[in-house]
């Protein structure tokens, strides 16, 4: 009762967030600042900026779970150091670099972002999945294959149920930290909320420059809770 | 029926982690592979569900070897209760329960029956505990879930490592007396590992003593072992007590004196039934005032036991032992 009256409160709060910076937006307005942060403009920006975001995440987790999932697997195990090692990679090198390195192959445009957003999303995802799974008790999966469950059936009927919390949390990091990120995808011509952020700088606009930071703010913690509420719901009931 | 053919396992160089051990456990009874760590009891246990395969040697369940069958087909028709029960931390009690007929594809209405009965054999009241989790059990109630979980798709063989391991002894001495009432009620052919001897005294229909390097001591019943240990190994495992405990394994009716007479009959001394151990006997004479105790069936009394017809029946018992296996090394008490 007490959690799931938490968990409304906080889109309550974000939705009044949001009613409050788009009408401080629009009041001060002057000038070309009117059309910049006009409604329609302002979700146009933020519908770049979730598709962005929403497609680097998705792909990340297509890409990085059965990477950890394969990482895991009695056999497979030395894997798991090569591919951490080259996610740590993805992720320690500046997202700028990345951008830069990703647009000298794909030119400008949304893929160039999702790409360099991609990678560097990698590791939270491909860390925590070879950590949930690698935190599952083998007692628990001897008594799973003991008591004759094929190895497909361990995994998706054992495993991932109990790697899933630690798994989520990865997704979870990956993509709160990818709605910051992605507001560098800008400069390879990719929209998003970024490009209020590089236009207010560039013309000395403060109000156009708070707005797409305070958004992409708003946007952070509604993708974190959006995730946080997934986590509770289907981790419910159920106590480490 | 279990049978072990010179199943040996090797784990890289050095001593065998079991070694060449042949060895057979008929239908409807309990073995149990006791040794101290390091004596291969739990490899051996898991050749069985081939869980472990072995390097050289086989195993058989009811003739057939079982590196012929397909290893998940097997596992279903053998129960495995594991050390530290091993259950499922995100599914509840009955989902656990129910594993093994889900994966056979048994019909939800006929699992459901089938659980409710499991828990009621294993002493858990199905409507309290069927939708519990696994972290809202007592220890006790997490060992009796992993059995009836072990029970549930009516395997003929069971094999349990360390099946009560991760209780109190209390709640184990317990576990221990519903195992032995289920076991004589369901005759299933019993592989158990445990490092207590005392336990496997008391579970077993026979002991197989395993030492380290995963060599077999000893393979006999429990007053087999206790009455003539086959090696010093095992006269040492089972430890200085051995003959205290052999009084366990024997009734009053086998030390009834020769000749009852010699006894003034003393109608208020401590008297016992025939099938009464002769453990309570010795204690009976050793906390009343008479050197002898009576032994009354129904009523009427059949003779007496004195420290002498217990000594008598013990060095009887001995010999009708070494008779039995004349093969074995014989290291008599002093």
């Amino acid at each position: 009762m007490k959690q799931s009256l938490r968990l409304l409160i906080t889109p309550l709060a974000l939705a009044i967030a949001l009613a409050v910076v788009v009408a401080w937006a629009h009041r001060g307005a002057a000038g070309a600042e009117v059309d910049v942060l006009a409604t329609g403009k302002l979700a146009e920006r933020i519908r770049e900026h979730v598709a962005l975001c929403a497609v680097s995440t998705a792909l990340a987790i297509l890409a990085a779970v059965p990477a950890g999932i394969a990482a895991t697997r009695p056999g497979l195990r030395r894997l798991a150091a090569p591919l951490l090692f080259a996610a740590n990679i993805g992720q320690s090198v500046p997202t700028i670099a990345v951008l830069a390195l990703a647009f000298s192959v794909t030119g400008i445009g949304f893929r160039t972002a999702v790409v360099g957003l991609w990678a560097y999303s990698l590791l939270p995802v491909l860390r925590n999945t070879v950590a949930g799974l690698g935190g599952v008790d083998p007692a628990t999966v001897e008594a799973a294959r003991g008591m004759g469950m094929s190895p497909a059936q361990v995994l998706w009927r054992v495993e991932l149920p109990l790697a899933w919390p630690v798994l989520l949390a990865g997704i979870r990091t990956a993509a709160v930290v990818n709605v910051g990120t992605a507001a560098l995808a800008t400069f390879v011509g990719a929209g998003g909320l970024g490009e209020l952020i590089t236009v207010g700088l560039d013309n000395q606009r403060d109000r156009v420059l708070y707005t797409g930071a305070a958004l992409t703010a708003l946007l952070a913690l509604a993708v974190d809770w959006g995730l946080g509420a997934v986590a509770a719901l289907t981790t419910a009931g159920r106590r480490r | 029926m279990i049978r072990y053919e010179e199943a040996t396992k090797r784990y890289g160089p050095g001593p065998p982690a079991l070694d060449r051990l042949t060895l057979e456990v008929p239908a409807g009874e309990t073995c149990v592979l006791v040794g101290p760590s390091g004596g291969g009891k739990t490899t051996a246990l898991k050749m069985v569900n081939r869980l472990v395969e072995p390097t050289s040697g086989r195993v058989l369940i009811d003739g057939d070897d079982v590196a012929d069958a397909d290893p998940v087909t097997l596992r279903r028709g053998i129960g495995y209760v594991i050390q530290q029960v091993g259950l499922f931390p995100h599914l509840d009690v009955a989902a656990n329960v129910a594993t093994v007929p889900r994966l056979l594809g048994w019909e939800r209405r006929r699992v459901d029956a089938r659980v409710d009965e499991l828990l009621e054999l294993v002493g858990l009241e199905p409507a309290t505990y069927r939708h519990r989790r696994p972290d809202e059990l007592s220890g006790g109630q997490r060992q009796r879930v992993g059995v009836a979980r072990a029970l549930a798709a009516d395997p003929p063989v069971l094999l349990m490592d360390e099946p009560f391991g991760a209780v109190d002894p209390v709640t184990r001495a317990r576990l221990q007396d519903e195992f032995l009432r289920l076991q004589r009620q369901l005759r299933r052919t019993v592989v158990l590992v445990t490092h207590d001897i005392d336990e496997a005294l008391r579970l077993g229909d026979r002991l197989a003593v395993l030492a380290t390097g995963g060599r077999l001591e000893q393979y006999g019943t429990p007053a087999e072992v206790l009455a003539r240990p086959a090696s010093p190994f095992v006269a040492d495992f089972v430890g200085a007590g051995r003959t205290l405990r052999r009084l366990d394994l024997l009734s009053a009716a086998a030390a009834i004196a020769p000749a009852p007479a010699a006894q003034p009959s003393s109608p208020e001394g401590p008297t016992v039934a025939p099938d009464a151990t002769l453990a309570d006997v010795m204690a009976a004479l050793l906390t009343g005032d008479s050197d002898s105790v009576g032994v009354v069936d129904g009523g009427s009394p059949v003779g007496f036991v004195t420290v002498d017809s217990i000594r008598a029946a013990l060095r009887h018992d001995e010999l009708a032992r070494s008779a039995e296996n004349s093969d074995a090394p014989v290291e008599l008490e002093g």
